[in-house]
């Protein structure tokens, strides 16, 4: 007589396909997740990708250097003076062109108000993620708004601008510039501690990001990681510090490392760059020389001479690279754009390894990617 | 449960303020005095005609190809009474492809074009956002009229160290060194020298 | 039965049911309200004067939006699940008493009805999921069934607290003997752990995983468009008015207060409830604004491991300084020393968990090195 009694051997389970679409509320874009499940663990990852794709690489063989400008303020929508700046800077790179002292710290303004007010979107975003409902999101669009009355102020626009120019940029700063920064530094400093009183100490929060999506220091080089993601792994690379552009190499600013490659290092590696930020913004308002802001020896029809270069520069979001080949006419013959955010997806897989489906959110979220830059 | 007591703390603190909601329509955001919105014609008044001559710089630069100009001979030259041997004939401007970026004001020879304060011009038909050149017109004498009443000067194509009286502007702080403007054109190698990484 | 007491009890449900409704459309525009102005934004406008017919609009949207019922779904179930949820978030109303004669049934065990009966609506959140025949119905409605079986154990002790101190089951009971302290004062512990256990079985912030699930995927409630859903809705505010009002009853001092029941009578007394009420609402829109969202397996861990041993201890206590019959200031400075250790105890957790400071700043010479 046999006593096993024993229940069957483990049930079957199946694999669920979840599916987070093009459209999902807590949206960075139109991007397409497709999560394999195994209850509540997601075991594989699939990211589809291209429905922003503009041609943008090919559309900027048919526009000349002046026009295509305005193709890459639309690349990175959230940091559109960075992305202008790097190509701007190639071409002067190709041309042999350097714009005067005054067109470096103005164009160093405007980035660093850029990089502040990416991560204000970011800090929006990432909250609305964890479940704060809504609060986030005006805090740091209140911010973003004053910021985006200054670029209004000094390009013209809010977001697209079009204001550098190979050899500097189209205008000078208005006259109410430096009251208007004198208003705007202090409003964004305790903007930034507000939004860090909200988020960085709150238990939940903490549970939330804490140990999720890690990601260890020789994946992320393997995987091309960039940016404050890199940092936030503990390898200390930052483009501005490592070959160093523009006069990024006589500004006193410090680079924030995390430790462990998480969600909340990468959160407060972000948090930590505001303030180096602002730091800088005082440097260059309080260094900001008198003189032109564009260089005289450039012709107005830009015709680039034959031969390639290759410029990277900082985004808020990582490593931004142009590469330009010019075959002397006065467009390019091609263009390259590196992009962060698309090299930054390919490490999702690895830092969704064992998360949970809830998690999948909130590591999506922390990577901090734009799908202009990933579909150009 | 201190940290989260914390958040709550701060967002008792914004409660205590001011919305920051404008109520639109009835409250607009203010628009600073760079604000570019569509493009606009000026009209010459001491002449009497438009101030563009039709020469298609415009449409050449536009990234989007939303100008469609054309030229004619301009009977006021012929009268003598206008420097501009041709006038514009046609202008048309389609804003549903405007991509508000300055191009065309920054490469006119003739100042003719401005970006004015235009932004809601939305409409119920595909066809009534191609602007025709008496409303652009209209759109760029008004424009200019209510700068020069808060006392700015609209910015036309050229750059405004090109301008009369231009006053370049003084360093940031007393402190500074006055530098003396770094020499232009430092980069003066060969062009022909291609730096690759 | 006579006509007469027939008459009067059909009478008292549908003020009770008026009132139920029109206090539920006016938590919908007083929660978008209160929210907006705590993220310095403004809310409701245009639907009327400041947006007052906001509720209005949207009550008429749903009734006349189109109910579907999608094909594959088990129709009985799935028709009767949002009643299933609706109803007992009415039926508990009609024993809290809002002041010593406004009731519409008082029973001797008022406070063992109304947690019995609200236990029935996780029986519909779960019916709900299952009928709908949609994968994430069935997986939002599996974690809502987890999620509010769990956090009934820490509200029905934190109950029993006050029901041992009170020595009754009758809820008007309980408010006359706060005559001389509301029982806050004497279990602080007890009314956090009954608020935050309160908020888990609604479905709120910071707790709301079964119904912001539809961030990812959409909860138990994703098949249902219309009247149906609308009843789901309305439960949740019912029901948050009915925490909100047990609050007051069990550890506010319920319709007693100073100066207004001298002026109005009892008038004042229902102000008072009320005030009492909306004040302890302010506190469960306050806490959403500013939290983020518990993963279901922490909500859950918190509620086994966390709140339950704490109010075990909770209970252990009270019961003790029953036995003894110590006076009210003993039992308040052991509440707060259960506290402090609570506190305590999580505070060592946090450091063990992080590490201080993870981030530093590499300076340029460093970087040189």
């Amino acid at each position: 007589m046999t006593t096993d009694a024993r229940p069957q051997s483990t049930p079957q389970t199946i694999e669920m396909m979840v599916n987070m679409g093009p459209q999902h509320p807590s949206t960075h874009g139109v991007f397409r997740m497709v999560l394999q499940v195994d209850g509540e663990r997601v075991t594989g990852m699939e990211s589809v990708i291209g429905y922003l794709h503009r041609g943008t690489e090919k559309l900027a063989e048919g526009e000349m250097y002046r026009q295509v400008i305005t193709l890459f303020d639309r690349l990175d929508y959230l940091a559109n003076f960075n992305n202008e700046h790097t190509f701007v800077m190639v071409t002067e790179k190709l041309m042999g062109v350097k714009p005067p002292e005054r067109a470096e710290f103005i164009r160093v303004i405007l980035l660093e108000l850029n990089r502040i007010a990416s991560h204000l979107m970011y800090y929006a975003a990432f909250g609305a993620d964890t479940g704060v409902f809504g609060t986030t999101f005006m805090y740091g669009f209140r911010e973003r708004e004053r910021i985006q009355a200054v670029f209004e102020a000094v390009s013209g626009a809010r977001m697209m601008h079009n204001f550098m120019r190979v050899g500097g940029v189209k205008n000078d700063l208005p006259a109410n510039f430096d009251a208007m920064m004198g208003d705007l530094m202090p409003v964004l400093e305790r903007g930034v501690r507000e939004c860090d009183d909200l988020l960085t100490t709150n238990e939940i929060f903490l549970e939330r990001t804490q140990g999720i999506g890690v990601i260890s220091a020789a994946d992320a080089v393997n995987l091309g990681l960039s940016g404050p993601n890199l940092r936030a792994c503990g390898v200390p690379y930052d483009v501005r510090r490592a070959e160093p552009y523009s006069i990024y190499d006589k500004l006193d600013f410090d680079v924030p490392v995390g430790a462990r490659g998480d969600c909340f290092d990468r959160y407060l590696v972000r948090m930590e760059e505001m303030r180096q930020s602002l730091r800088i913004l005082k440097q260059a308002m309080k260094g900001l020389p008198a003189g032109p802001v564009m260089a005289t020896n450039v012709p107005k029809g830009l015709r680039p001479p034959k031969g390639e270069a290759f410029v990277c520069t900082e985004n808020p979001r990582g490593e931004f690279g142009v590469y330009v080949i010019s075959d002397g006419k006065d467009r390019p013959y091609r263009l390259k754009i590196r992009g962060p955010s698309f090299v930054n997806l390919m490490s999702l897989p690895t830092m969704m390894r064992n998360a949970y489906i809830a998690d999948a959110v909130v590591i999506l979220a922390s990577i901090d990617i734009v799908l202009g830059d990933v579909d150009r | 449960m201190i940290g989260a007591l914390k958040g709550l703390v701060t967002t008792l603190k914004t409660t205590l303020r001011r919305p920051v909601t404008a109520q639109y329509p009835q409250e607009h955001m203010p628009l600073q005095p760079r604000y570019m919105g569509f493009p606009g014609l000026i009209w010459d008044d001491k002449v009497n005609e438009s101030a563009c001559t039709g020469c298609m710089a415009c449409a050449r630069i536009c990234p989007t190809e939303c100008i469609t100009v054309s030229m004619k001979d301009n009977p006021l030259f012929k009268e003598g009474k206008s420097p501009r041997r041709k006038t514009v004939d046609h202008y048309k401007l389609d804003i549903a492809n405007c991509i508000v970026c300055g191009l065309c004001v920054e490469v006119c020879n003739f100042d003719a074009i401005v970006m004015t304060d235009q932004h809601e011009r939305g409409g119920p038909s595909r066809g009534g956002l191609v602007i025709d050149i008496d409303t652009l017109h209209e759109w760029g004498t008004g424009y200019v009229k209510r700068m020069r009443a808060q006392g700015i000067e609209p910015t036309t194509g050229s750059p405004p160290w090109e301008r009369p009286g231009y006053k370049p502007p003084q360093a940031a702080s007393a402190g500074a060194a006055p530098s003396e403007p770094k020499a232009q054109g430092a980069a003066t190698e060969a062009k022909g020298e291609a730096q690759s990484k | 039965m006579t006509l007469d007491t027939l008459l009067d009890i059909v009478l008292r449900l549908v003020a009770l049911l008026l009132f139920i409704t029109v206090t539920v459309l006016a938590l919908t525009y007083l929660e978008r309200k209160v929210l907006a102005r705590i993220q310095q934004r403004v809310g409701p406008m245009r639907t009327g004067p400041l947006g007052l017919l906001q509720p209005i609009a949207d009550a008429l949207k749903l009734l006349v939006k189109e109910d579907l019922m999608p094909a594959k779904v088990d129709r009985l179930l799935f028709w009767m699940a949002p009643l299933v949820v609706f109803v007992p978030a009415f039926v508990i109303w009609v024993t809290i008493p809002f002041t010593r004669d406004l009731v519409v049934r008082n029973l001797d065990m008022g406070i063992f009805f109304i947690v019995a009966v609200s236990g029935l609506s996780s029986a519909g959140m779960v019916m709900a999921g299952l009928s709908s025949g949609n994968k994430y119905a069935l997986l939002g409605a599996a974690r809502a069934a987890a999620q509010l079986i769990s956090y009934e154990l820490p509200v029905v002790f934190a109950i029993l607290a006050v029901v041992m101190i009170a020595g009754s089951l009758d809820l008007r009971e309980i408010v006359l003997k706060q005559n001389v302290t509301p029982y806050i004062v004497v279990q602080p512990v007890g009314f956090l752990l009954f608020v935050m256990a309160g908020l888990a079985e609604l479905g709120r912030t910071p707790f709301d995983i079964p119904s912001a699930e539809s961030e990812l995927m959409g909860g138990p409630m994703i098949e249902y468009s219309g009247m149906h859903w609308a009843m789901f809705f309305l439960a949740e505010y019912a029901n948050t008015f009915a925490l909100a009002a047990l609050a007051t009853l069990l550890y506010l001092g319920g319709w007693e207060g100073p100066v207004l029941p001298a002026l109005l009578g009892p008038v004042g007394n229902v102000l008072w409830f009320l005030i009492k009420c909306y004040l302890v609402i302010m506190l469960i829109f306050w806490v959403r604004s500013a939290m983020p969202r518990l993963r279901v397996d922490q909500l859950l861990s918190l509620a086994w491991k966390g709140l339950l041993s704490l109010s075990f201890a909770n209970l252990f206590l009270t019961a003790f300084y029953r036995y003894m019959g110590w006076p009210d200031v003993v039992m308040l400075v052991v509440s707060l020393a259960l506290a402090a250790g609570a506190l305590y105890v999580m505070a060592r957790r946090r450091r063990a968990t992080a590490a201080h400071p993870s981030v530093r700043l590499v300076t340029r010479e460093e970087l040189a090195r």
